[in-house]
């Protein structure tokens, strides 16, 4: 679901690993060259680590994923494990910026190329669907929740928590962490270039906006093809509220 | 509540001198202080309701059965917490949550109120993490959160001042701050996705700034009554309830990372008085 190959997963762990066997205050040579014996034995007896000698970003791993702060086996509805959602991919690490820090230019390219393959188009191109249907799924922040209330897909389908962070129609309260959506097609227009630029910052923004706040609805598996559909006629169809 | 606090203001006010002297304040008059200091900013007064309702907060009465619970011999070794070290002397409650984390010599640990109340209740009273009184964390009624209500509210209107003497504590405020800015899970979220900018709505909610002291402080503040959920939180069930939207799976209560972001944003407050019991939507 999230483009991360089960190699990468393996050597993400492993370093990680490595990283906390190297800080441990007993871990001996050996220890240190063993890391699958050691994940075998982490979770019964916890190696002791001072905490000390590890920079903040080995710390916060370690209490993640060694020390297991969260409950990394805890399914999802994606039928993968909380350690799954935990781990990041390059996307994701290439954007966790501290205060005051900007993506360098060199994972500014690298965000946007990745981000650019991830995107798979319609078959028989991108069309408009079902704005009515696009403005539940625009208002839905249902969805992926799962921790100690998990969402049931089984009973309502994830939504595109538009909403959130945009101002849409405005019948509807929208947030704004993102820029104001109001109007968007009678204000843009529906030219094939529009529609192409619209349907990728849906699927994966970063496309356009390395390091965007924007989730990768597309490229996650959040929103399918027709959803996309959906809600991209929320925002062009001139009979929409969007346009009003 | 404009009625009422305008009268009150200038009490308030005077009496603000007086807290940073270690004396604490209501925590509708530290609110209020805030309010001022901040020009009225849109996330500190979002909730005319809740302001108004401040004084007559229903945390008060979880508040007062906490005290009542903190004095009362308990647990198998029939003993009171009266003699729990939250990091400033055997039973010294003034003061002590707003130092809260801390690094605790007795376990070598850096812990917060939650897992500190926790020690006390299995070393002090005998519990077990099976019994009721430690097991059940959440809501209005459960030993856990009435002892913490009770507790937190004697750090009200005193300035968050975390140590950071120790290593350790350092370690875990550094180690929170990096988990503040990692992004992971379906969304890509992270703390700092919504908690980075000051005055930013998620649908009709303004979000508190990280960067953002003044405004900060109440959005950690806790305990608080929670008028959506009817029972009050803690940091803790924060912690927990904002991953929970994040779509990050369950963190585990009173884990070192828990206690690592909380350190963190603890220490963001740094200097604003405490807030408790707060009331938030």
């Amino acid at each position: 679901m999230f483009n991360k190959t089960p190699i990468a997963a393996v050597a993400a762990a492993s370093l990680l690993l490595i990283a906390g066997g190297c800080s441990a205050t007993n871990a001996g040579k050996t220890e240190a060259a063993k890391p699958m014996a050691m994940a075998a034995a982490a979770p019964a007896a916890p190696a002791k680590v001072d905490y000390t000698k590890m920079s903040a970003k080995d710390l916060a791993e370690y209490l993640i994923f060694e020390a297991e702060g969260y409950d990394l086996k805890q399914a999802t509805q994606e039928g993968t494990s909380g350690r799954d959602r935990l781990v990041q991919d390059e996307i994701q690490k290439a954007c966790s910026l501290m205060k005051g820090q900007e993506v360098s230019d060199k994972d500014r390219e690298k965000v946007m190329a990745l981000a650019a393959a991830s995107i798979k188009y319609p078959e028989g191109g991108i069309k408009l669907g079902d704005w009515k249907k696009g403005r539940e799924l625009a208002w839905s922040g249902f969805g992926y929740r799962t921790a100690h209330n998990p969402d049931d897909h089984s009973k309502r389908e994830a939504g595109g928590n538009c909403y959130n962070c945009h101002q849409l129609a405005t019948d509807r309260t929208g947030g704004d962490i993102g820029p104001s959506l109001t109007g968007y097609g009678k204000n843009r227009g529906a030219s094939e270039d529009m529609l192409k630029y619209t349907y990728d910052v849906i699927y994966n923004p970063h496309t356009y906006f390395a390091c965007t706040n924007m989730p990768r609805m597309g490229a996650v598996g959040v929103l399918n093809h027709k959803q996309i559909a959906d809600i991209m006629a929320y925002l062009f169809d001139p009979a929409s509220p969007v346009n009003k | 509540m404009l009625k009422k606090n305008l009268l009150a203001l200038p009490v308030a006010l005077a009496v603000a001198g007086v807290a940073y002297a270690g004396s604490g304040m209501l925590p509708e008059d530290a609110l209020e202080m805030q309010i001022k200091k901040t020009n009225s900013s849109s996330y500190l007064t979002q909730s005319p309701q809740n302001l108004m309702m401040m004084p007559d907060n229903p945390a008060w009465e979880v508040v007062e059965a906490g005290e009542a619970l903190f004095k009362q011999p308990r647990g198998p070794k029939n003993a009171s917490l009266e003699k729990c070290d939250f990091g400033k002397g055997p039973g010294v409650l003034e003061g002590a949550h707003a130092e809260l984390p801390r690094y605790f010599a007795d376990t070598g640990k850096v812990m917060d109120l939650d897992t500190r109340l926790v020690h006390c209740m299995k070393t002090l009273q005998g519990f077990t993490n099976d019994d009721p009184a430690i097991k059940q964390k959440h809501g209005s009624k459960t030993d856990i959160m009435k002892l913490q209500a009770y507790i937190g509210s004697k750090s009200s209107g005193m300035p968050w001042n975390p140590p950071m003497n120790h290593p350790l504590e350092k370690a875990m405020r550094d180690a929170g701050e990096v988990m503040f800015y990692r992004r992971s899970a379906t969304m890509d979220f992270s703390c700092a996705t919504c908690h980075t900018q000051t005055g930013k709505r998620i649908r009709a909610s303004v979000l508190p700034s990280v960067y953002d002291a003044a405004d900060w402080t109440k959005a950690i503040s806790w305990p608080a009554h929670r008028t959506s959920h009817e029972q009050v939180r803690s940091s803790q069930h924060r912690v927990l309830e904002c991953l929970w939207q994040m779509r990050y799976p369950d963190i585990k209560n009173g884990s070192d990372a828990s206690i690592a972001m909380i350190s963190f944003w603890t220490d963001a407050a740094r200097g604003e008085p405490v807030i408790v019991p707060d009331l938030k939507r």
